[in-house]
């Protein structure tokens, strides 16, 4: 039995890789890409390693499926300021699902900026919701690293999705998907 | 100016305002109630021209606003309005001073004032006063309305004559500078004759011009005035009152673009608006009166134009306000200003669907900084924020401002703490974080909306409320958590939130009533159907004994058939359908019910849930709550709960009721749809008797029949013994037992079973029927366990040896063999073949008693009482071998059986008459017993097969009395007597069967008149001609003979020589030889003769026969020829006689 499973899933994953492939070439994002940008954004954070304080993925009925923060201390707070922005992202949404909602851009850039921070929206043609939120003292980080944030997060959200023993709308409990998340998270130091 | 008024809206530039104040002592809920009556007048429509006056009222203002009323006049008391008690004209001189001082606070801007005096008895001394009012009571006040209108047109009269004043003041010598309280000291000493200076009062006039055309009705104007103004002071970077300009720029245009007001709801205003004037009502596009138009001539189509062109479009709205704004910003002191503009472009861009610059708008109010913030206000603030949200659709972010607020209401600065508010507050939030209080919207489907935040915001509410002294709805909101959000609790908080939960309950215990609040909000029961999480619910039958059954007649005239087809292997029914679903089995009205269910336990401790009982519907049912424990994290784990259903009728389960954490909740399964049934509606039938049954022997537990037996006893018994049974049926239902119907059915009869195994006699029974309850009825029933008592092969061949011929048949020969008892014990040949003897055999029967009465009984039902029966059979006797010998007489022949004792004690066999023959254990021994030879032709006997089963009637008398005494081997207990029949009808092979049966030709030989058989001795005189007669019967079904008889006369000398020579001693009379012609079916045929003997002796006839039928190419069995010997003692004759 065991034998058989763990010839199966490889297959099993496979195909569904590929089929969630073709679905983002769909959507106009190529994997390939993706890949290019987030090698050239390793490179890059080496001289940024601030990045991230909080980053949550929040499922098309807007629970959280996923929800990391530094200052774990203040779990809560985050949680707020997350839940809150879904109220823009929404209006965002919204705003141009009426106009060309095929060909619609998946960041959604700077939802609203708070006293200590900046909070930045990513929208899945699933309508899966990544937010992304950033100290406002980081000045540095502009908005093409966050691009590029959000779409290294879209990549191991697709892996995740594509792990046959996931089942969607569960929270997400992925080691890749926590390492990639850390490593755009704030150091602890 | 300090405390922005977050009410405010962009038209609100377009009013005056007006104060209305209590004097003296006034009851707060008359002054309100008339205050209300005031408020009604808001719009006034001017009697000779067809511009509008707006009046905003307000009952509390700080004078401290009131300086920055020359900044923007809507801000400016223009009137005041003052509510007094005056009782007596002695108290008049006083409250008229008051009202003066009260003048005073206002003084420097009022148009104009009034005063109401309610509840004056008598006449005042002072003349008439045109701003003084009479009112008898605050009830009696019918003109109030129209003073008011009165004092507004007044008002007009002012606000116009100002108006003019000033726009056309341009040709004065000088126009002073308007400017706001914190600018006063900026401007001491500075040149007031430099261009810029003047140019700068030119401006700030234009601004005022332009607000007192906005207040007055002339928006045109305003628009202009405005315009002008923005020109002026931006030239002179004059940005506090060019953002003023702009600001009024902006209203104007909204009051111009959106007729219906920007306030919507929040502000309570507008309705009483709508109603003020009856011209109000057409609320599209009002037709709005300019300057130019202010002669009463309605506005031609240039004016429109022109107005269009100054007028603001929607989009530049928000552009200025914005500029507006940033300009306000500079200022640290015009915070206020700065706050309410954002308020305001908020309202509006809520009317233009922007809700994403509106949230920009919002979220610079929030970063504006008023200073030192009372609590009261913080509250003020983050309400208003919320409510701001709310209008653009952020509900979230609404929700997150308003949960704030209910936070400031008891932050632990403020020495009272209100949790009643906060409590309101934080319930208000509820929808933004898509948490509705009613469980039920929980059940369906997957959680939803942000389970963390939810969380917390139960919490919050649970402590708001205790804190409130409310601990009904801290139980309330706790089970609401623990029941919604079990999923999403840690372990640790799991055990938290029931402690407290117990703790609250210990006070104030929860149930299922609604909660309804103050406020109207009814918080709906929580039923925890997640604690313990219930999988299935199976209704279970009544146990076998007492279930009912429906008389077989009875069951197919009820039968309802939805479909035309008996069987169809679609079915077409879904879930819900399912539930409701009629369940096969009846329940009985006062028997105890059960319900099954399948619990587990997700909670990480032990779980008691108390008075765990059904919820049921349709007939009067006593539940019967049960208390149970479960463990941590238990797997599935079955509850029975029972009930007694009271009436007859159909019963519904609903759900179940249970008590945890001292919170009672009805959990009804319409809202479980993970819980599995297989139906949940079941027919109870009216009440039946109930029988208890007990027996005289060992009950026995384990059932080897298959079925469910109400009870079985064992008994062991050793083949052909017959034990009594004695069955007590007690009556201990509550009904009378009416009919009683007994049967048996014996199964798994591998084994060859001869007789009634089960016999018994009901109608002693039957006849003390009716049985009330508590009585009882016995009944005997025997037991008669007869099984094959036929030996195996082994043994035949073991006694085969003894010389006996079965084959060889000494038909005719009067030879016989004296049975000699073999008195040796054959010992058995090897260890196997006595384990095959030794081998129990078990016999099992099911008795069913059938019995109802009472109402059931009426309705067709009964009950099924069974009783298992199971004999264990040991062997006793075995006939290992079965052989015939022919007896003296013809008519008889000895039956000769070893008969083997199997047993382990003594017996003793006897059989008919004989003697009795005493068997040691494991002895074989052979007996003899004298059977007559009986006639197969008087029973039907189609084959020959049959005739094993079909003649057990006269294989009766061959009934071996096999009488087992057996003695028990054990030191203290007495003999024991057993005793039972063995019969031979297994035993009697085919062979044997046609030595005992008679032939089909009976021949009687008669001498002397005598019948004669072979140990008769027939006596007769010699020299007597002695007859001798030869009857031929013929029973076979066909004709017979002819046949030849030849009579030979003969002496035994008994020591085996035999003289046939006796020519001289007997002689014939007449031939000695007899024909006899062919006999047909049941008829007969006699051949006489005689014969004479001429000595005395013993002589004997051999009647030998000849067959003269060859012809027909059939022999005759030899054995149909058993005709006699006959012998015949010839005596000496009497001497008389002889002489």
């Amino acid at each position: 039995m065991l034998t058989r499973l763990k010839t199966q899933v490889p297959l099993f994953s496979m195909n569904s890789y590929t089929k969630l492939r073709e679905k983002l070439k769909l959507s106009g994002l190529s994997l390939a890409s993706t890949h290019s940008h987030v090698i050239r954004l390793g490179r890059h954070s080496r001289h940024n390693s601030k990045m991230a304080v909080c980053i949550a993925v929040i499922a098309k009925e807007n629970y959280p499926l996923f929800i990391r923060s530094v200052p774990v201390q203040n779990e809560l707070k985050f949680h707020y300021t997350v839940h809150t922005s879904l109220d823009v992202v929404e209006e965002k949404i919204s705003a141009v699902g009426k106009a060309m909602a095929d060909q619609r851009e998946l960041y959604l850039g700077l939802l609203y900026p708070t006293e200590d921070y900046k909070v930045y929206g990513y929208v899945t043609n699933s309508k899966v919701k990544f937010v992304i939120v950033v100290d406002s003292s980081n000045t540095s980080l502009r908005d093409n690293e966050i691009r590029s944030m959000f779409r290294k997060l879209h990549n191991s959200f697709t892996d995740v999705m594509c792990n046959p023993f996931y089942n969607p709308g569960d929270t997400i409990q992925s080691k890749a998907f926590d390492s990639i998340v850390s490593a755009m998270m704030v150091q602890a130091s | 100016m300090s405390v922005p008024d977050y009410m405010q809206c962009a038209e609100d530039h377009q009013t005056v305002l007006v104060v209305v104040q209590p004097v003296g002592i006034v009851p707060e809920d008359q002054f309100f109630r008339i205050y209300k009556r005031i408020a009604s007048v808001a719009q006034v429509s001017i009697r000779d021209s067809q511009r509008n006056l707006y009046i905003r009222y307000r009952h509390h203002y700080l004078p401290e606003n009131n300086e920055w009323g020359d900044f923007q006049t809507h801000r400016k008391v223009v009137g005041l309005i003052s509510v007094t008690t005056c009782g007596s004209a002695k108290e008049w001189p006083q409250t008229l001073d008051r009202f003066h001082s009260q003048k005073e606070v206002f003084g420097a801007t009022l148009y104009d004032s009034r005063l109401l005096v309610f509840g004056l008895q008598g006449e005042i001394a002072e003349q008439q006063r045109t701003d003084v009012a009479f009112y008898s009571s605050y009830e009696d006040c019918p003109n109030v309305e129209k003073r008011v209108e009165d004092f507004v047109e007044s008002i007009f009269i002012v606000l116009e004559s100002k108006r003019l004043d000033r726009a056309t003041d341009k040709s004065g010598d000088k126009i002073p500078l308007l400017c706001v309280p914190f600018e006063k000291k900026d401007f001491v000493g500075l040149d007031t004759d430099s261009r810029h200076y003047k140019k700068r009062c030119q401006g700030r006039m234009r601004k005022h011009v332009g607000d007192l055309c906005l207040q007055a009705g002339m928006l045109q104007d305003a628009l202009v005035h405005y315009h002008m103004a923005v020109e002026l002071l931006r030239s002179v970077n004059d940005f506090l009152w060019l953002g003023a300009a702009l600001e009024g720029l902006c209203s104007a245009s909204v009051i111009f673009h959106y007729p219906g007001g920007t306030a919507g709801k929040a502000s309570g205003r507008k309705p009483s608006l709508a109603q003020g004037q009856g011209q109000a009502a057409d609320a599209g596009k009002r037709h709005r009166p300019g300057a130019l138009t202010a002669n009463g001539i309605s506005a031609d189509t240039s004016s429109e134009i022109g107005r269009a062109k100054n007028c603001l479009g929607p989009e530049d709205i928000i552009e200025k306000y914005k500029e507006a704004i940033s300009y306000y910003g500079k200022y640290k002191n015009a915070g206020v200003i700065e706050l309410e503009a954002c308020v305001k472009a908020v309202r509006v861009l809520a009317i233009q669907k922007r809700a994403m610059e509106a949230s920009e708008f919002l979220q610079n109010a929030v970063y504006i900084n008023l200073g030192q913030l009372s609590e009261e206000e913080k509250i003020q603030r983050y309400s208003i924020l919320s409510e701001l949200y709310h209008l653009i659709g952020f509900h979230r972010k609404s929700a997150f401002f308003k949960r704030v607020a209910a936070m400031q209401c008891v932050a632990p600065t403020i020495p009272e703490p209100g949790w009643r508010a906060c409590y309101k507050l934080l319930l208000e939030t509820l929808p933004g974080y898509s948490l509705s209080l009613d469980p039920k919207d929980f059940s369906k489907g997957s959680h939803c909306g942000w389970a963390a935040v939810q969380m917390r915001l139960l919490h919050e509410l649970v402590y708001a409320s205790r804190r409130m002294g409310n601990p009904g709805l801290s139980v309330r909101h706790l089970s609401f958590l623990l029941q919604t959000m079990l999923d999403f609790l840690s372990d640790q908080e799991k055990k938290e939130v029931t402690q407290s939960l117990e703790n609250y309950t210990s006070k104030c215990p929860g149930g299922m009533e609604v909660l309804t609040l103050p406020d109207g909000l009814k918080l709906p029961p929580v039923a925890f159907t997640k604690l313990p999480i219930i999988r299935s619910v199976k209704l279970l039958d009544l146990p076998v004994s007492l279930r009912p059954h429906k008389q077989k007649g009875l069951l197919e005239n009820n039968m309802s058939t939805k479909s035309p087809f008996i069987y169809s292997p679609i079915i077409m029914h879904t879930r819900g359908e399912e539930r409701n679903k009629k369940i096969e089995f009846q329940w009985v009205q006062g028997e105890v019910c059960e319900v099954q269910l399948m619990v587990y336990n997700p909670m990480p401790f032990e779980l008691r849930v108390e008075h765990m009982g059904l919820l049921t519907s349709g007939v009067e049912f006593e539940a019967l709550p049960a208390a149970l424990s479960l463990p941590a994290e238990s797997g599935l784990y079955p509850v029975t709960l029972v009930g007694v259903p009271r009436t007859a009728g159909n019963i519904t389960v609903n759900g179940y009721h249970t008590s945890v954490f001292g919170v009672t909740s009805d959990c009804l399964l319409e809202g479980l749809p993970s819980v599995l049934t297989s139906g949940c509606v079941v027919e109870v039938i009216p009440s039946l008797p109930r029988l208890q049954l007990s027996t005289s022997l060992p009950r026995m537990t384990r059932n080897l029949c298959p079925g469910e037996l109400s009870s079985s006893v064992s008994v062991q018994l050793f083949n052909g013994e017959t034990q009594h049974l004695t069955i007590t049926l007690e009556n201990i239902g509550s009904e009378d037992l009416e009919t009683l119907e007994v049967a048996s059915k014996t199964c798994n009869t591998k084994e060859k079973l001869f007789g009634e195994f089960l016999s018994w006699d009901l109608d002693e029974a039957v006849s003390q029927l009716p049985l009330k309850p508590g009585q009882s009825v016995t009944l005997t029933v025997n037991i008669k366990v007869r099984l094959d008592f036929s030996g195996g092969e082994n043994l035949l061949q073991d006694l085969n040896d003894d010389g006996i011929s079965v084959t060889g048949l000494p038909i005719s020969s009067p030879l016989r063999q004296v049975l000699k008892p073999r008195a040796e014990t054959k010992p058995l040949g090897s260890e196997s073949s006595k384990t095959d003897y030794n081998h129990v055999k078990t016999l099992e029967a099911v008795m069913t008693f059938k019995y109802s009465g009472g109402a059931g009984k009426v309705e067709g039902y009964y009950r099924d009482l069974t009783l298992g029966v199971h004999v264990d059979i040991e062997p006793s006797v075995f006939f290992t071998r079965v052989s015939t010998l022919p007896a003296t007489r013809t008519r008889q022949c000895h039956l000769l059986l070893d008969v083997f004792n199997s047993t382990e004690h003594e017996l003793t066999v006897s059989a008919n008459n004989n003697q009795d023959l005493v068997l040691h254990a494991s002895e074989c021994q052979r007996m003899a017993i004298q059977v007559d030879k009986f006639d197969f032709d008087t029973l039907p006997q189609p084959d020959q097969e049959a005739l094993r089963y079909t003649n057990p009637k006269l294989l009766e008398e061959e009934r071996l009395h096999a009488q087992a005494s057996m003695i028990n081997s054990t030191l203290a207990h007495p003999s024991v007597r057993r005793q039972g029949e063995a019969s031979v009808e297994g035993v009697l092979n085919q062979l044997v069967l046609e030595h005992l049966q008679l032939a089909p030709l009976q021949w009687d030989v008669v001498v002397n008149g005598k019948p004669c058989d072979c140990d008769i001795i027939a006596d007769c005189r010699v020299g007597d001609a002695v007859p001798l007669e030869v009857k031929l019967t013929n029973r076979s079904k066909n004709a017979v003979g002819p046949f030849a008889l030849t009579v030979v006369p003969f002496q035994d000398y008994q020591n085996g020589v035999q003289n046939y020579a006796l020519q001289d001693a007997v002689t014939f009379i007449g031939s000695n030889t007899f024909y006899i012609d062919t006999v047909k079916p049941t008829e007969n045929s006699v051949c006489m003769g005689a014969l004479l003997f001429l000595y005395t002796g013993d002589f004997y006839l051999n009647i030998k026969f000849q067959d003269d039928s060859a012809g027909q190419g059939k022999e005759l069995p030899p054995s149909w020829f058993g005709l006699p010997s006959v012998h015949i003692k010839a005596l000496e004759a009497p001497i008389e006689a002889g002489a």
